[in-house]
């Protein structure tokens, strides 16, 4: 598992992917943005790029003749999967907390990059994963439909999000109002995302590794 | 002792299927598998690594069965696909270090002396390597892990005749010692005759004969003979072609009666190919 990860990390996807997560965390910097899109932007460029890249490659065909099992080539897949994700969520936090201070004064329609924030930001790519992993592993190659169907699963949690949170007293007050400068709310609401994260990811790993069971090379 | 053993196998698609596919290799020996494109020689090659899933029949490699021992065993086994590439923009020296983390028996040494063996240069990429050189590259990746069975499916298509000719040098060279033993599929009947010591011909999904080189060829005699002839001969015939002068048939050297006086010669295994080809049709 651990060398299958090295090799995910090595080869499996361009170097441009390690650098992306700076320049859209960068955007970041956009006063006052609908900030979901930074992340988004994962969604929307690398994860495309990176399966098309192992069917190209012949991915699949390369990991299955090392002497590995298929529990493992899931894992690790899965794992380099998460890895991206907190990368472009824990720089695009850092950019997120100058962003604050940088414009001290600003007042947001949508979320600012508040710790409640990156905690929806945790649950819309939990509902990504769960949908994009399972959907992937069915074939190992196909990439296009679980693309599309995870992305737009994305969007839709951020578009309900955000307009919860202009509609919707209780859901402004929470990440908006009052909740906004509660700490303990704030770390609640980051801990139920990461969390959820967490308990969506591995079931998706669990539904990915029995179909990938099926799949014949 | 048996480096390859292939027992009854089953594998049923929609279009095409593998009927009862069983033959075995002996340690220290090359084997040719032959048949033409879509016998089923790359479907029999990814059963034995477990690529697909089986529908019947067991694998055994060095003694050990497959099904339950695939890791250990993928770790003695090399396997190199003459018409897929992997990670072609990637530079040999990065891929190799990416490949040996994960064989406990690799060798460095091992590696380094193949590397300028078959001089490779480790900073290439993949995509910059001659077909021949991709092959011989799976090949020093596959010896420096120590594997005894190298499995390599069409090694030597695309190759010229140099290349081709130098790859057999480098099989009969690797088997010398008796340790590896060698499984390779081709459509390209010479390679065999070049250097294979078994051979094991798969048509349609079955396994038409499989045995010794000289066994093989001696199983089937050529025959040529004129018009008057076939009509006699006929029915014993795998299949025959007729031109102005004759036929040409293909027949069992136990079918074959030397007393109706009609010209046999030694078939080549091309021809042998061929006439069993012709065989199925006869009979669509």
């Amino acid at each position: 598992m651990y060398n299958l990860l090295i090799k995910e990390l090595k080869i499996g996807v361009s170097p441009f992917f390690y650098i992306l997560p700076f320049l859209t965390g960068a955007l970041m910097l956009i006063p006052g943005w609908l900030y979901f899109l930074v992340i988004l932007y994962f969604c929307f460029i690398t994860v495309p790029n990176m399966l098309g890249g192992y069917k190209s490659q012949n991915d699949l065909m390369f990991t299955s003749v090392l002497p590995v099992t298929k529990a493992d080539i899931v894992k690790s897949k899965v794992a380099f999967f998460v890895i991206l994700e907190l990368l472009h969520i824990v720089i695009a936090a850092i950019f997120g907390f100058i962003s604050i201070r940088l414009y001290p004064d600003l007042t947001y329609l949508f979320y600012s990059p508040t710790l409640g924030f990156w905690g929806l930001c945790f649950v819309m790519l939990a509902i990504f994963n769960i949908i994009l992993i399972p959907m992937y592993f069915k074939t190992a190659y196909k990439y296009g439909a679980a693309t599309i169907a995870s992305t737009t699963a994305a969007i839709l949690f951020a578009g309900s999000a955000e307009l919860l949170g202009i509609q919707n007293s209780y859901v402004y007050d929470l990440f908006k109002g009052t909740g906004a400068h509660n700490l303990i709310v704030q770390l609640s609401l980051l801990v139920a995302g990461v969390a959820i994260f967490a308990i969506l990811t591995i079931i998706a790993y669990h539904i990915a590794k029995k179909r990938f069971l099926k799949v014949e090379v | 002792m048996l480096a390859l053993e292939i027992k009854n196998l089953n594998k049923k698609y929609e279009h095409f299927e593998l009927k009862d596919v069983s033959f075995q290799l002996e340690k220290g020996y090359i084997m040719g598998f032959i048949g033409a494109n879509g016998a089923g020689k790359t479907t029999t090659i990814k059963s034995i690594l477990n690529l697909i899933h089986v529908d019947s029949g067991e694998i055994h490699i060095l003694g050990k069965n497959m099904a339950t021992h695939e890791l250990e065993l993928k770790q003695e086994i090399g396997s190199a696909f003459g018409d897929i590439n992997f990670y072609t923009r990637s530079k040999i020296k990065k891929l190799t270090n990416v490949i040996k983390a994960f064989y406990h028996n690799w060798d460095d040494q091992t590696y380094a002396k193949y590397v300028k063996k078959f001089n490779l240069i480790e900073d290439k990429k993949i995509a910059e390597l001659s077909t021949g050189m991709r092959v011989k590259y799976s090949l020093a990746l596959a010896l420096s892990h120590g594997a005894k069975l190298l499995i390599l499916d069409e090694p030597t298509s695309g190759l010229d005749p140099v290349a081709r000719d130098n790859l057999l040098d480098t099989f009969q060279e690797l088997v010398k010692d008796g340790e590896i033993s060698i499984l390779f599929s081709t459509h390209i009947t010479s390679d065999l005759e070049k250097c294979a010591d078994y051979i094991t011909y798969i048509h349609n999904g079955q396994i038409i004969n499989s045995s010794e080189k000289e066994e093989f060829i001696d199983t089937y005699r050529l025959l040529n003979g004129s018009n008057d002839q076939l009509d006699l001969v006929k029915d014993q015939l795998i299949s025959y072609k007729t031109n102005s002068f004759g036929f040409t048939g293909l027949i069992h050297t136990k079918d074959f009666d030397p007393s109706w006086g009609v010209k046999s010669t030694v078939p080549n295994l091309e021809e042998i190919m061929i006439y069993f080809s012709k065989k199925e049709e006869k009979y669509v």
